[in-house]
C-alpha cells in the first residue's frame, strides 16, 4: 500500500485525477491489492451514500409551519397599477395558467351542471338511482363531461386567446413560445383526464373537490391576466 | 449538483408548477401540498446535516424560508431542486448564527476516533447512518453534500467557504471513516 496514493483514491473514484496521474495510480493500483481493495470500500461507500432512503419525520410538521406562516397565508395583492414593461411569465406560472383556464374552466362547468342537476348530487347514492337506470357512462356523457365543447370551457379558452392576441406585443416572445407550447401539453392532459373521468364517472367527490380547487385557480389566473390587460 | 430526476408524469408536473404559482401568490394550500411533496428529503438532509434533534425544527425553517422566498423562483429548474439549494443555504446560515464556529475540518486520525467513540459498546449495531451522524461536523457535512445529494466540490466549497482542496480531502476522509460501517 502506498500512502500517497491512498490519499488520493478518493479523486481517482470520482473521475477528478489529472489524465496524466490517473494513468500512474491504475499502474499502481494494478500492482497494489491493498489499494484496490480501498479503492472498492471506498467506492461502496459513495454507492451507499448514494442510496440512503429519505424518510418522513416522526410526526407531522406541517401544522408548526401553518402557524408561522399564518400572518401572510393570505393572498397577496397582485398589483394592478399600469405597467409599460414588457411581462415575462416564468414557464410554471404559464404552465399553472395553462392548466388552470383549461381544468378550472371544465372543474367550474362539471360543479355547476352538478348543481343544476340534482339527480346526479354527489351526496345522493348511486345505488338509490330510481330505476330505470342508465349505465353511468351514458348518465356522464349526458352531464357533458367537461371538455372542448364545454361552453364555459369553450369561452375561457377563447378569452385567454383574445387576451394573448391583443397583448402579445407586450409579452416576451419566449414566453410566447414556451406558452403556446405549454398548451399543447395540457391540452393533451385535458384530454387524458377526460378519459379518465368517462371511465370513473361515479367519482362526484373527487370531482367536486377538484372543481372546488381549480376555482380557486381560476380567479388567480383572471388577475394575471388583468395584469398583462392593464399593461 | 445533482437534479431531481425529469419528471415524466405531465399532470404531475403541471400540478406543481400549478401549485407554486398559488402558493407564491399566498395560497397556503397550495403550499401544503409541496410541503408533503418535498418533507421527507427535505427532512433527511437537515437530519444529515445537523443531528436528528434539531431536523424537525430545520425543516420548519426551511420550508417557513421557503414560504417567503417563493416569489423568487423563476422555473429555472424543478421546484425540488430550488428547494434543496435554499434548504442548504438555511441550514449553514443557522449554523453560522448559533455561533458554531470551532475547528471543524480535521487533519488528523481523530475522525476515525469521532466515529467510533460514540459508538464503542459492541452491543450497538452501528449502521452507515448513524455512523454519518458521527462524523465531525466539516467532513460530514462534505460527505452528505458530495456523496448523498451530489453536490460537486466547487458548489461545496463555494457554499461552505473552504478551499476545493480542503472539500476533497474532508470526503475522502470521511469516507475512509465510513468504510467499517458498511453493510457486509
Amino acid at each position: 500500500m502506498n500512502e500517497h496514493w491512498t490519499d488520493r483514491l478518493s479523486e481517482y473514484l470520482d473521475g477528478e485525477l489529472p489524465d496524466s496521474e490517473r494513468a500512474v495510480a491504475e499502474q499502481h493500483l494494478a500492482s497494489c491489492p491493498e489499494c484496490q481493495e480501498l479503492l472498492n470500500d471506498l467506492r461502496a461507500v459513495k454507492t451507499r451514500a448514494a442510496s440512503l432512503p429519505s424518510s418522513q419525520p416522526a410526526h407531522d410538521l406541517w401544522p408548526g409551519i401553518a402557524e408561522r406562516i399564518g400572518r401572510s397565508a393570505m393572498v397577496r395583492p397582485i398589483s394592478t397599477a399600469p405597467s409599460k414593461r414588457r411581462i415575462s411569465f416564468s414557464m410554471p406560472q404559464l404552465a399553472a395558467a395553462a392548466v388552470l383556464v383549461a381544468v378550472c374552466s371544465g372543474g367550474a362547468a362539471w360543479l355547476m351542471r352538478g348543481e343544476l342537476a340534482p339527480e346526479a348530487a354527489p351526496s345522493q347514492p348511486i345505488a338509490a338511482a330510481p330505476a330505470p337506470v342508465r349505465p353511468l357512462a351514458a348518465r356522464a356523457v349526458a352531464r357533458q363531461i367537461p371538455g372542448p365543447s364545454t361552453p364555459s370551457y369553450a369561452s375561457a379558452v377563447s378569452e385567454l386567446e383574445q387576451v394573448l392576441a391583443e397583448h402579445r406585443g407586450q409579452l416576451d416572445s419566449t414566453t410566447v413560445r414556451v406558452l403556446e407550447q405549454n398548451l399543447a401539453v395540457i391540452n393533451q392532459a385535458v384530454a387524458d383526464a377526460q378519459a379518465a373521468l368517462a371511465r370513473d364517472p361515479q367519482n362526484a367527490y373527487l370531482s367536486n373537490h377538484l372543481a372546488r380547487t381549480m376555482q380557486q385557480k381560476v380567479a388567480l389566473l383572471r388577475q394575471a391576466a388583468s395584469l398583462a390587460a392593464q399593461s | 449538483m445533482a437534479t431531481l430526476p425529469d419528471e415524466p408524469d405531465t399532470s404531475r408536473w403541471s400540478a406543481e408548477a400549478a401549485d407554486v404559482t398559488l402558493a407564491a401568490a399566498g395560497d397556503a394550500g397550495a403550499f401544503e401540498r409541496l410541503y408533503r411533496a418535498q418533507v421527507a428529503r427535505i427532512h433527511a438532509l437537515c437530519r444529515r446535516m445537523l443531528s436528528a434533534d434539531e431536523a424537525d425544527e430545520a425543516t420548519q425553517d426551511v420550508f417557513v424560508r421557503a414560504w417567503e422566498k417563493l416569489g423568487t423562483f423563476r422555473g429555472e429548474s424543478a421546484f425540488g431542486t430550488w428547494l434543496h439549494r435554499l434548504a442548504v443555504n438555511v441550514l449553514l446560515g443557522r449554523r453560522a448564527a448559533h455561533g458554531l464556529r470551532r475547528e471543524r475540518y480535521h487533519d488528523g486520525d481523530d475522525i476515525f476516533a469521532s466515529v467510533s467513540a460514540r459508538h464503542d459498546s459492541p452491543e450497538l449495531s452501528v449502521d452507515f447512518e448513524g455512523a454519518i451522524g458521527a462524523l465531525p461536523e466539516g467532513a460530514r457535512e462534505v460527505f452528505v453534500l458530495h456523496d448523498v445529494e451530489g453536490y460537486r466540490h466547487e458548489e461545496i466549497a463555494g457554499m461552505l467557504g473552504v478551499a476545493v482542496g480542503t472539500s476533497k480531502s474532508q470526503l475522502h476522509r470521511a469516507r475512509m471513516a465510513l468504510r467499517q460501517y458498511l453493510d457486509r
